[in-house]
């Protein structure tokens, strides 16, 4: 195995490392505010990365404005989830179960829905930078896939600063973590949740519109990516917002680095391997403390 | 579950009661007739969809047992569905060996892959148990495209004989017919009275009360872990049943959206009545049948029923039929 080859597929494992951290960043951030776990986050990124080509390619407008219009979207559909399904369900009692169900079918409504208005294909927005790469060492990666390592990390850190040091952010993580008691200092808790979805959907919606350039956005691509990004998003420890980048770079290491060995048609086997393994012996993930119940 | 929160004490007054419980068998009665009749003047497709409900049922039974009973998410069902189909297409096509060799066969498998997946992956509890069987159901679809030499990967199995009961073939809809449901039936039965019994309690207990459960000496995981494993092997044996039937078998019969159809069955039909399971494979078999006169927005429509059921009927048809036959009952015992 040359040198070449082993840094190539590292770099090509970095890249898919951050889809997969910003697929589970919205995880993380959809269970930190209501302890729900989203079935319906790589929905959240096909509807963005749709939006996104739409305006693009119907309206012919710039594609920072097919950008923004991709996340607006993601966010409209988190913020439309909460407050016409998971509301309904949580005052009818919802369980696990229920909203997991819930999430879930409304992830097949939207994959059928774009499967019926939008068909089988697949479709590829350009990419910043256009189709350029940067050589290091002899190997070759998107100019657009350092863009979305840049930008992931940013998102990440905003994140953090969001949650730590604003009014909002703070208020949100009180009403998840005590909701008798956020109410009783007068949060409006119902509030937050919907905000914290609408939080979940731009972020979904980024991510839909930094993977298409990369990934093609065809109707079927959510579920996995929810599963990828919650494996990332467990492997690093769902309470620490570092926890979805540090997880999904490991497992998008591994997995291209397997890949090498063993045929590429595995390569979600290893996947789906190493999310198990994960739970079952690092149930708090690498970075987490105390991060959730069960296991 | 239902069953018990019914009985009534025996000082109220039974003329009531008994013209009730005259009236269930009636409609027990008059539901099995139908049954019988149904191949008589229903068209082939329609038998052959109602084969399709009885083999969802035997399947999903397994998945509604471990949600209902054990409050355990699963997955995998397509797993196993696959394994039992898969073992009866390759040890009939490849060895020629008779029927019954490969119904062991797939159940064996079933059975060890669930004893040794399940022992460490039920541990966990809630969504990482259900994301967990989902990672589990991915990789078998995975496997099962990947090992063509076992499989025949996207091409398939083909030329499967069809189940021969003592010389009598079952080679149209109308005749599985008649052995799909008596099985379906028999388990269901066979279910219910597990349900009735020490470990039905002591599953139950584990549902709703982990804690309380393992104080009074049940051993929750190796509970889990048993009814794991019946669930498996359900669903190996529905897998069998399908190979016959349908006589070619591929993976794309075995993919996520099979296992997330088996949940959707016991979710919809009420996981914690045993005859829910039946009126979920209906609908989930009748019911896209009925939406695809629509055209091709029919996915949508269902993936819409799905959401609406699990919002409005939590517990689904054989829970809301459950309290509607409860609410009868309480006006006629008004003297």
């Amino acid at each position: 195995m040359s040198g070449t080859l082993l840094l190539q597929s590292a770099l090509a494992g970095l890249t898919n490392g951050f889809v997969y951290a910003l697929v589970g960043l919205g995880i993380a951030v959809i269970f930190r505010g209501t302890r729900i776990i989203n079935a319906m986050q790589g929905e959240f990124a096909l509807v963005g990365g749709m939006a996104a080509y739409l305006v693009l390619e119907r309206l012919s407008l710039p594609l920072a404005l097919a950008a923004l219009g991709g996340i607006a979207a993601g966010g409209v559909l988190g913020w439309l989830t909460d407050l016409l399904l998971v509301r309904p369900t949580r005052r009818r009692g919802g369980t696990e179960e229920s909203f997991l169900l819930l999430t879930l079918g409304i992830a097949f409504a939207i994959s059928a829905g774009v499967l019926f208005i939008f068909g089988r294909d697949s479709r590829l927005l350009p990419g910043i930078g256009g189709e350029t790469s940067q050589i290091f060492f002899d190997a070759a990666i998107r100019t657009h896939a350092l863009w979305l390592i840049a930008i992931s990390s940013l998102v990440m850190l905003l994140l953090w600063l969001f949650y730590h040091r604003t009014h909002i952010g703070l208020s949100m993580m009180a009403a998840s973590i005590d909701e008798d008691g956020a109410a009783s200092i007068g949060i409006d808790v119902p509030r937050m949740r919907t905000l914290t979805f609408l939080l979940g959907g731009l972020v979904g919606g980024l991510a839909g519109v930094l993977v298409s350039p990369l990934i093609t956005i065809h109707y079927e691509m959510g579920l996995l990516l929810t599963l990828k990004g919650f494996a990332a998003a467990i492997l690093g420890g769902l309470s620490n917002p570092f926890g979805a980048v540090v997880g999904g770079v490991t497992l998008g290491l591994v997995e291209s680095l397997a890949v090498l060995s063993v045929s590429s048609g595995y390569k979600d086997v290893i996947a789906m391997t190493i999310l198990i393994l994960i739970m079952i012996v690092l149930p708090n993930g690498m970075l987490g403390k105390r991060a959730r119940k069960g296991g | 579950m239902k069953q018990f929160a019914n009985e009534v004490p025996s000082s109220l007054p039974a003329s009531p009661l008994r013209s009730a419980r005259y009236r269930m068998w009636g409609v027990v009665a008059a539901l099995f007739a139908l049954w019988a009749a149904a191949p008589g003047f229903a068209s082939r497709s329609v038998i052959d969809m109602l084969v399709f409900s009885g083999l969802y049922t035997i399947a999903g039974l397994g998945v509604a047992f471990l949600l209902g009973q054990c409050g355990i998410v699963s997955l995998a069902q397509s797993v196993f569905y696959g394994i039992g189909a898969y073992s009866t297409a390759y040890c009939t096509t490849h060895y020629g060996w008779p029927a019954p060799a490969g119904f062991a066969i797939g159940v064996g498998i079933s059975a060890a892959i669930a004893l040794a997946v399940g022992w460490p992956v039920l541990r966990l509890s809630g969504y990482f148990l259900a994301l967990a069987t989902l990672a589990l159901a991915i990789i078998g679809q995975v496997l099962f495209t990947e090992w063509d030499w076992l499989t025949g990967g996207t091409l398939g199995i083909g030329g499967i004989p069809q189940l021969n009961l003592f010389g009598f073939v079952l080679n149209s809809p109308q005749r599985f017919y008649y052995l799909v449901w008596p099985v379906a039936v028999l388990l269901l039965l066979l279910h219910r009275n597990l349900l009735r019994s020490r470990t039905g309690f002591a599953m139950r207990a584990m549902r709703d009360a982990p804690a309380a459960a393992a104080v009074l000496g049940v051993d929750n995981h190796l509970l889990k872990v048993k009814v794991f494993v019946l669930s498996a092997v359900l669903g190996a044996l529905a897998g069998s049943l399908f190979a016959h039937y349908v006589s070619f078998v591929s993976v794309d019969s075995f993919g996520v959206d099979r296992a997330i159809n088996f949940l959707l069955l016991a979710v919809l039909g009420g996981a914690k009545t045993v005859l829910g399971t039946v009126l979920g494979a209906l609908f989930i078999t009748i019911m896209p049948r009925l939406l695809s006169r629509f055209g091709d927005i029919h996915a949508v429509l269902f993936a819409g029923c799905l959401i609406a059921a699990v919002i409005f009927l939590p517990e689904g048809f054989g829970g809301a039929l459950g309290r509607m036959a409860e609410r009868l009952r309480a006006r006629q015992a008004r003297p």
